[in-house]
């Protein structure tokens, strides 16, 4: 192979590397939640109105990003599903007079503060936004 | 009443333009369709589809709020516009208190949708469907405002059953549900009895006040440990009495189950449901008691592929049969087989179009005398298109 190659694959190969950490969701809640970690199936059950409670017994409330690669990067590794079949879920429960809407944020910061003061809040902000106001629930 | 629908739609659009303002704990949302329906032979649906008809017209607006964190309560209002059928009134959809104890246990009361099957409780939510119309034979538009509520008290509560063993969703309930006087049951029963004032003799009467029985039942759908996948069954027993002038008529009580099964994984979705539904209706003119015995019995089958974020494709069977007594269901006004090829495309969040298209053999589901004068032909293809609106 070119030399002259090898500078440029080695740029692409750490640009791919970190969108890919951008899109990569850490999960975040208020720091009144007990728990340190949540179960895949409770992230799951919770993000489609299925529960409202962790493990532990913290109740929870979701929340969401409006859109985003973050966003959609979240919801295909956690909740299994495209942004239109969760808003459809979602819409489904509203509209059949079973659920609330989950609040949604146009940006990761405006998430952060509303988990931060929000007791029972729990959402998702790409690897390396969430800040120590909020607590890092490890996915097992 | 076309400026009633108008002043929903107006209230529909202005909400929209908060963008489901949440203001504290409470949520306003809504949605609101257009629809148009073109068939190759018979009217649909009581519309004059075979020149094509606009009278398909779907809107409701909600307001939640939460209390605290067990306790919600919200109202939603609706109305629609479907041929002959709905009109001028504003329905409340639902409109219940919601007390969730934990994950396994909650109690709704007032009026509230009523689970039954896959889509009972949304069928009038189009947003959320691709289909404009749900398989006929078990979700039939024509009777959606009978069968999508009640009033009186649920019990819920979902149960995790372990890592290798999924989780069960329960549901039971009891209340009372009235008819709606501006839907399809009525209107068939308003034509049933006009032919017996006829045979005795007597000027046509109408259903004029709703009739309406107890209910009660339950669902419980098993989401197993194969990712995507959910069995469920649901049993509902109903009873009913009403009268129109000198003829009262009845509905002994009598269970509907369904059962159903849906996967859905990725962009690929499937779904099958069957339902059973004997009839014990009768009609008592004095002494005489004229028994109408039917046994509706019903499945579909499903299938959908999200081509594209925005773009997503169906196909669905539906099948009917009205298996009462001495009837021929050889007879295409005895059952109702329905091929359905369907498309949706959604502009935004907040808008969306859809296509469809019905291939229908039999007469049992959707046409009715009056708007059919001429008789009705054993086939028919019907065009369904729809744009809507939801925040």
């Amino acid at each position: 192979m070119n030399k002259s190659f090898l500078p440029i694959l080695f740029f692409g190969f750490v640009l791919s590397a970190a969108a890919a950490n951008a899109q990569e969701a850490v999960v975040i809640a208020n720091s009144g939640v007990k728990t340190a970690e949540v179960s895949s199936d409770d992230l799951r059950d919770v993000f489609t109105g299925a529960k409202s409670s962790l493990k532990d017994g913290s109740r929870v409330t979701p929340v969401t990003l409006k859109a985003g690669a973050g966003h959609d990067a979240f919801l295909k590794k956690y909740v299994g599903k495209s942004d239109s079949a969760f808003r459809a879920g979602w819409r489904s429960l509203v509209f059949t007079g079973q659920a609330a809407m989950p609040k949604t944020f146009d940006s990761e910061a405006a998430l952060l503060d509303y988990v931060a003061s929000t007791p029972g809040a729990i959402g998702y902000v790409s690897k390396g936004a969430a800040n120590d106001k909020v607590k890092t629930l490890a996915v097992k | 009443m076309h400026r009633r629908l108008l002043t929903l739609l107006l209230l529909c659009v202005c909400a929209g333009k908060l963008f489901a303002q949440d203001l504290d704990n409470i949520q306003i949302h809504g949605f609101a369709t257009q629809g148009f329906l073109y068939s190759s032979t018979n009217n649909y649906l009581s519309a004059n589809t075979s020149a094509g008809s606009f009278q398909w017209t779907d809107g409701a607006v909600s307001l939640s709020d939460s209390l605290s964190d067990k306790l919600r309560v919200g109202i939603q209002l609706h109305m629609y516009q479907l041929g002959d059928f709905g009109g001028p009134n504003i329905q409340v959809d639902w409109a219940s208190g919601d007390y969730k104890v934990n994950d396994h246990l909650g109690f709704r009361a007032g009026k509230f949708k009523t689970p039954f099957g896959l889509f009972n409780d949304s069928q009038d939510v189009d947003a959320v469907h691709l289909w404009a119309l749900l398989p006929q034979s078990i979700y039939p538009t024509d009777n959606k405002s009978f069968t999508l509520s009640q009033l009186g008290g649920e019990v819920y509560g979902s149960l995790r059953l372990g890592k290798k063993a999924g989780a069960l969703v329960y549901r039971g309930f009891a209340g009372y549900r009235p008819m709606d006087l501006n839907g399809g049951y009525v209107k068939q029963i308003d034509l049933a009895l006009a032919g017996i004032d006829q045979a005795i003799g007597q000027p046509t009467t109408l259903v004029t006040s709703a009739p309406g029985g107890k209910t009660y039942g339950g669902d419980v759908r098993w989401q197993t440990p194969l990712k995507g996948f959910l069995v469920g069954s649901s049993v509902f027993v109903e009873a009913l009495s009403g009268s129109a002038g000198p003829v009262a008529f009845r509905l002994a009580p009598n269970a509907v189950t369904q059962q159903y099964a849906q996967f859905e994984r990725g962009k690929f979705y499937v779904a099958a449901e069957m339902k059973r539904q004997p009839v014990n209706f009768s009609a008592i003119a004095g002494p005489v008691v004229i028994p109408y015995p039917l046994d509706w019995r019903s499945w579909y089958v499903m299938t959908s592929y999200r081509v594209a974020e925005k773009f997503q494709v169906g196909t669905y069977y539906s099948h009917y049969v009205d298996a009462g007594s001495g009837n021929d269901t050889s007879l295409s006004q005895n059952y109702s087989k329905d091929w359905t090829i369907s498309g949706r495309y959604d502009f935004n969040s907040y808008f969306y179009g859809k296509l469809e298209e019905h291939f229908v053999h039999g007469t049992s589901l959707g046409y009715y005398a009056d708007s059919n004068p001429n008789g009705l032909q054993p086939r028919s293809n019907i065009l369904a298109a729809k744009i809507g609106f939801s925040f």
